[in-house]
């Protein structure tokens, strides 16, 4: 517990850093009045604008009102949407939350499975087929899988909406093309952490007991083939908050990534500042969540 | 005369590599009576190790026995089913290995590890595998038996974990032990403290043990009999007494002369030139005759059966 304290106090430093480095960065894009108002306003009508949202003070200046802002929880608001950046960003959180965890079990059903067989039954052909395509299912670019399983899947079938949010079937096909991906580099990953632990000699210790198979490649090796792949599933699910930008286009859903991309694109500074800032705190808590669990897993792992 | 627990003739082990099979053990025989302490010495890659884990059945999967017989208490292991296997393994016949420090699984506690194979054998339940399990524990001299159950194997010293890789091994009172190389790993001081703990243990039950080693201090201290492999064969075999009076293969001698003697001060210790022959590429005729001191080249027509001087002692070699 002392030690989860102390790493969210860590954080805080790393949250100040990129808040200065998303303010800056969005600053050098260029300016946001230009594409506010019309080709033909005039220098006076853009220099009030300007003036008016505050954009004629010095950089520091603007940092620290918007710092002092964000710590009251005040994110500033959207140019394009004129209502608080925050609302906007909560406003579509659900949706990412809820893609990013359909996929992660997705992937996660998939690939424990696979890689563990995979990795017992090695160089055979089931493994050579795993493996072969885990290496396809990695290659596989996700616009082109998410239209190939909305043709087959929505048009020709007709078994799930082709896109948008809102039932359980809605979810399918996108946590379905994201989720692909990475259980071809979990299932890989698996696979090799298991064939590593196979072969220690604990393992041989495990046999001399008189214990089963099933017991010891699912107990005494998979507990300990687990630690690796907590890491990349921390990982895939930081990315997957992050922004599933492509897969959200294909499918129409209304995730973070949509909105921040479109907020980049129109200079919106306010929703990008604030977009930045969730998403950093969710791959904060990931990795964070990453650390408990392998302190679960591995008594060796020791925190102080 | 006692009877023979376990009886092994002429095992043969290969391994599939990608150049084919090559074959680590060719031919070994040898038996166990019951309370009897057997030493199975030799070099790296003499085949002793290997021989001890087909006769757990626990070869590894490119590994395995292609002839022979290996008959414990008249049963055959080679035709017993997975299962049957199982239920013989860790109960009537278990093993220590050399390294305690790998041996233990390092995510599970120590009462998890010891309570395991109670339950799988004993049909206990988790209560009544933990008192047992801390009775293991102290009859092997760990102190706080109760404490060190809920540790990891990392928190133990490496002659504790030996202890642990000990009680687990005797905890369904097995009527056969097999002992890897179960003090090369250790410091010397835990050496002879697991000695003794091991004698005591052969005092106190009928266990028979098999001690694998390349240590002949370990077969003086234990022993009751031993046979002596060189690549993949048995070339002695003795009464630890008559084995330390009068060693006859060449390549026993030359074991016994590599032991360092406080009293005779020398410049050089003796060593066996050379080094055990790939199993890949044996020489024909006597496998020891490259290193030999005996050697001619009658050695390099025939292969030397084992034949047996005495009742009890045999050796490998037309030589001597």
């Amino acid at each position: 517990m002392k030690y989860f304290l102390k790493s969210l106090l860590k954080t805080i430093p790393v949250l100040f850093l990129i808040t200065l480095i998303v303010f800056l960065l969005v600053r050098v894009t260029g300016d946001p009045v230009s594409l506010m108002l019309p080709e033909t306003a005039t220098a006076e009508e853009r220099d009030s604008l300007r003036e008016s949202l505050g954009f004629n003070e010095p950089l520091p200046v603007q940092y620290f009102t918007y710092l002092g802002n964000l710590v009251q929880g005040d994110f500033g608001d959207s140019f394009r949407y004129n209502t608080d950046a925050l609302s906007l960003i909560l406003e579509r959180l659900p949706a990412t939350l809820e893609l990013a965890i359909a996929s992660m079990v997705i992937a996660v059903i998939i690939s424990v499975p696979l890689g563990i067989l995979s990795a017992v039954k090695r160089n055979s052909f089931f493994d050579l087929f795993i493996t072969g395509g885990a290496v396809l299912g990695k290659a596989m670019p996700n616009f082109w899988l998410g239209i190939m399983l909305i043709l087959l899947l929505s048009v020709t079938f007709q078994v799930f909406p082709v896109s948008g949010r809102g039932t359980l079937w809605h979810l399918v096909l996108p946590a379905l093309t994201l989720g692909t991906g990475i259980a071809a580099e979990m299932t890989r990953l698996i696979r090799s952490s298991m064939l590593e632990i196979l072969g220690q000699d604990f393992i041989r210790t495990a046999r001399s007991k008189g214990l089963g198979e099933a017991i010891i490649v699912n107990k005494h090796a998979f507990r300990n083939a687990l630690i690796p792949v907590v890491t990349i599933m921390a990982l895939q699910t930081s990315t997957l908050i992050g922004g599933t930008l492509i897969t959200e286009t294909v499918f129409a859903w209304p995730g973070l990534g949509q909105l921040l991309v479109q907020s980049v694109n129109l200079r919106d500074m306010a929703v990008v500042q604030a977009a930045t800032f969730i998403i950093a705190i969710f791959v904060i808590l990931s990795n964070l969540s990453a650390d408990l669990i392998y302190r679960f897993l591995d008594p060796r792992i020791k925190y102080d | 005369m006692t009877k023979n627990l376990l009886e092994i003739e002429d095992l043969k082990v290969r391994f599939k590599t990608e150049d084919g099979y090559i074959s680590t053990v060719n031919g070994v025989s040898f038996s166990v009576k019951q309370g009897e302490t057997l030493a199975i010495v030799g070099e790296s890659g003499s085949g002793k190790s290997v021989t001890s884990l087909a006769l757990m059945g626990i070869l590894p999967a490119n590994g395995e026995i292609y002839d022979g017989k290996v008959t414990f208490e008249d049963k055959n292991l080679r035709t017993l089913s997975k299962k049957e296997y199982r239920k013989i393994r860790g109960n009537e016949i278990s093993m220590i290995f050399q390294e305690p420090m790998t041996a233990l699984n390092p995510v599970f506690n120590i009462g998890y590890q010891l309570r395991e194979t109670l339950i799988l054998h004993y049909d206990m339940t988790k209560e009544q595998a933990n008192k047992k399990g801390i009775e293991m524990l102290e009859t092997v001299g760990i102190p706080d038996a109760d404490k060190v159950m809920g540790r990891f194997p990392h928190q133990l010293s490496g002659g504790m974990r030996q202890r642990v890789m000990i009680a687990m091994a005797l905890s369904c009172n097995p009527k056969l032990l097999i002992a890897d190389e179960p003090t090369t790993a250790l410091d010397v001081t835990i050496q002879a403290q697991i000695l003794t703990l091991m004698r005591n243990i052969k005092e106190k039950s009928n266990t028979s043990t098999i001690i694998i080693t390349h240590d002949l201090g370990v077969v003086a201290e234990l022993a009751d009999r031993v046979i002596v492999m060189y690549a993949g064969e048995v070339v002695e075999e003795a009464p630890i007494y008559e084995l330390f009076e009068n060693p006859l293969h060449p390549y026993t001698k030359g074991l016994m002369a590599s032991i360092p003697k406080v009293h005779d001060v020398v410049d050089e210790l003796y060593s066996i030139e050379g080094t055990v022959p790939n199993p890949s590429n044996m020489p024909s005729g006597c496998k020891f005759y490259p290193r030999c001191p005996l050697g001619n080249i009658e050695c390099t027509k025939i292969h030397p059966p084992l034949e047996y001087i005495s009742a009890d002692h045999a050796k490998r070699c037309i030589k001597v």
